[in-house]
């Protein structure tokens, strides 16, 4: 907290300084852009039950922005980060179900689900960076190799969730929302995961992969821990659209994934590697869900709202974009 | 004095505004579709507007409200809670996942709103299905094939997507038919993903594996280039297939006098929940309460089906509209009315 001492000697100086300190910030300043426009076509869409609504829904949407933002850091891609979310989902409806749906049974299923997704992030740690293959075609191809073990697992959408399990996720605990306890805990998560060494070797992998191997950090271990960390948190992603939709569906997460890749984007990290917040992230996924709504609240026809949906998501992108360069220029 | 005459217009304003709601019935209801990638699904909605505008004529004031756009199914959720927040009376879904939507539809129940899914089934106890039998369907176009081809010969399958409720109802009405036919034989079967090229393609593969084959299951919107394989192969006269439901298909299958028999899932769909919609939202009781399909929930439409025989009316009900736009039927407002007390 040193810096506060330090008085901007101009504005746009200290804007630069923000903006260095805290990247997040245009899309913190877009989401609360969002929700005004939203609260100003539908001051419904501001109460308290609607925003707990909105949070329990793009959890899963953010937890896998989230897990695609670290291989993203490496300047990696996981194109097949909604097909292990479908591949945990499935799986863990299918458990709970087989053992009774139980609280054992529901924290056991969980524990493998969570392992599940490490395996999954762990083969496509290997073959992108062990094997060498490129991340975006490679995990292209694991995805659909994941999708087949879903359809393995569950042929069709149907399995339902224990009452137990989904009713806690929709539910309250001593008066709160059940959701604001999970964004609670991972807020926590994230912020000892920032101070990990992991984090910054990523970014030195994303930044300059050929001058982070020769000044000696083991590339390929680091992409592969941040596989595993996407795997893990695609995972969490799958608990949630479980507590969120009460069932299993071998194909929920196939379209959730480049929702995820442009939710990174609109929080303000680089495709390119080495730049990049996992807040911004968080950000990123809830302006897609804001954008969602406010094209429909604003009333717009029904032929045009995928128009304007790309066009809104676009603008926000470019501002981002814009705020962004000034403060790295 | 000033307060007095605003308390006297207000009153007479609220007393105007309550008279009118009291003469006109109004209900707001809201319509979600989650896939915007074929005129089917624009078709669908266009037909579901009309068929609101017509209750005008009935003195019942119906608005649509639409949400249509290419989301994922946490983003159809949040169609349905948009629509939660705007307090309509019943919505209506082509749902992007049969089972994910129990939680969001038990909340929209509980805010005393009607939900109705069309097109495809869904799990929830609180929602009611009003559209297409989807195994009856599969099933119709099976026994067409079966019949054309004299109980006996070689078949091959072009499926959609694998793992979708649709499409696995749809093959397991095929191949529930197949079983009473112990002559035909199911040679093979492939997945297209409903997708025109995909299912040319895995036509000529088939062509070129099995030259000897007699029949073709193969779903709609895969149909078209299926018949253009066969027909580049010069294949039309000796190999019987399903088609499908498009003004450009029906036509070249007048002209060439293709071999086909086609199961109609109309993009009528919507409008013919609508119509049940706005008829439960008048308080009125369905003489069979709706409990078929396998999730106890359902009213199933009937599924015209177009052959050789009928397939010159299906081209005179379509004559002057574009080449995507389907052959459609959906329940009348009278029709929809008699299936109720």
């Amino acid at each position: 907290m040193a810096e506060i001492t330090i008085t901007p000697r101009t504005r746009a100086g200290g804007m630069r300084k923000l903006l260095e300190r805290y990247p997040f910030l245009p899309a913190l300043v877009i989401v609360v852009a969002l929700l005004l426009l939203n609260g100003f076509f539908s001051p419904n869409s501001l109460s308290y039950r609607s925003l707990t609504g909105l949070l329990s829904t793009y959890m899963a949407l953010v937890l896998l922005a989230i897990a695609q933002t670290y291989v993203i850091y490496a300047g990696d891609i996981d194109l097949s980060a909604g097909a292990i979310l479908s591949l945990v989902n499935v799986a863990i409806v299918v458990l709970m179900e087989r053992w009774g749906g139980g609280a054992g049974a529901v924290l056991l299923a969980l524990a493998l689900g969570l392992l599940l997704g490490l395996a999954c992030g762990l083969l496509n740690g290997i073959v992108v960076a062990a094997l060498r293959l490129q991340a975006i075609v490679a995990t292209f191809a694991t995805s659909i190799f994941f999708t087949g073990f879903a359809l393995y697992i569950l042929p069709v959408a149907g399995t339902p969730a224990p009452a137990l399990f989904w009713r806690t996720y929709g539910g309250r605990l001593l008066g709160v929302p059940f959701v604001f306890y999970i964004l609670a805990g991972l807020v926590v998560l994230l912020l000892v995961l920032s101070r990990t060494r992991l984090v910054t070797q990523l970014l030195a992998v994303g930044d300059d992969q050929q001058a982070a191997f020769q000044s000696g950090l083991p590339v390929v271990p680091i992409r592969i821990k941040g596989y595993l960390l996407s795997g893990l948190f695609s995972a969490l992603a799958a608990f949630c659209i479980t507590g969120d939709t009460a069932s299993g569906d071998p194909l929920v997460g196939g379209k959730m994934t480049l929702y995820s890749v442009a939710a990174v984007v609109l929080g303000g990290s680089a495709l390119s590697g080495g730049w990049g917040t996992v807040v911004g992230s968080l950000l990123g996924a809830l302006t897609i869900g804001l954008i969602n709504s406010v094209v429909f609240f604003m009333g717009t026809p029904s032929e045009w709202q995928n128009f304007v949906q790309g066009l809104a998501i676009l603008v926000v992108l470019m501002a981002g974009v814009l705020a962004g360069r000034r403060a790295r220029a | 004095m000033k307060k007095l005459i605003a308390v006297a217009l207000s009153t007479v304003a609220s007393i105007v505004i309550s008279a009118s709601a009291v003469n006109a019935e109004a209900f707001k209801i809201g319509l979600s579709n989650g896939w915007v990638g074929s005129e089917w699904r624009t078709q669908m909605i266009d037909e579901a507007k009309a068929a609101a505008e017509k209750w005008k004529e009935k003195g019942v004031d119906v608005e649509v409200s639409v949400q249509s756009a290419n989301v994922d199914v946490p983003g159809q959720i949040a169609h349905i809670r948009n629509f939660i927040a705007e307090g309509v009376n019943a919505i209506i879904v082509n749902p992007n996942s049969p089972t994910a939507f129990d939680p969001i539809f038990a909340q929209a129940k509980e805010a005393g709103i009607l939900v109705i899914a069309t097109d495809a089934e869904v799990s929830s106890p609180d929602a009611l299905y009003v559209g297409i039998d989807q195994t009856a369907w599969g099933a119709a176009g099976a026994k067409w094939l079966a019949e054309t081809l004299g109980g006996k010969g070689k078949v091959v399958a072009i499926n959609g997507v694998a793992g979708h409720p649709a499409n696995e109802m749809r093959v397991a009405g095929y191949k529930q038919v197949f079983k009473d036919y112990p002559d035909i034989q199911i040679v093979n079967e492939v997945n297209a993903n409903w997708d025109q090229a995909q299912g040319q393609q895995a036509m000529q593969n088939i062509l070129a594996t099995y030259p000897d084959v007699n029949g073709v299951v193969v779903q709609d919107g895969m149909a078209a280039g299926a018949w253009k394989s066969i027909m580049d192969a010069g294949k039309t006269g000796q190999i019987a297939a399903t088609g499908e439901i498009r003004k450009d298909f029906i036509d070249l299958w007048v002209k060439d006098k293709l071999n086909s028999g086609a199961t109609v899932n109309p993009p009528g769909v919507m409008a013919s929940a609508l119509n049940v919609a706005v008829l439960m939202l008048q308080g009125k009781k369905l003489k069979e309460p709706a409990k078929a399909g396998q999730y106890g929930n359902a009213l199933y439409l009937p599924i015209p089906f177009i052959d050789s025989k009928n397939v010159g009316d299906a081209a005179k009900q379509l004559e002057g509209k574009p080449g995507y736009y389907s052959y459609t039927s959906a329940l009348s407002i009278e029709d929809a009315e008699a299936l109720f007390k």
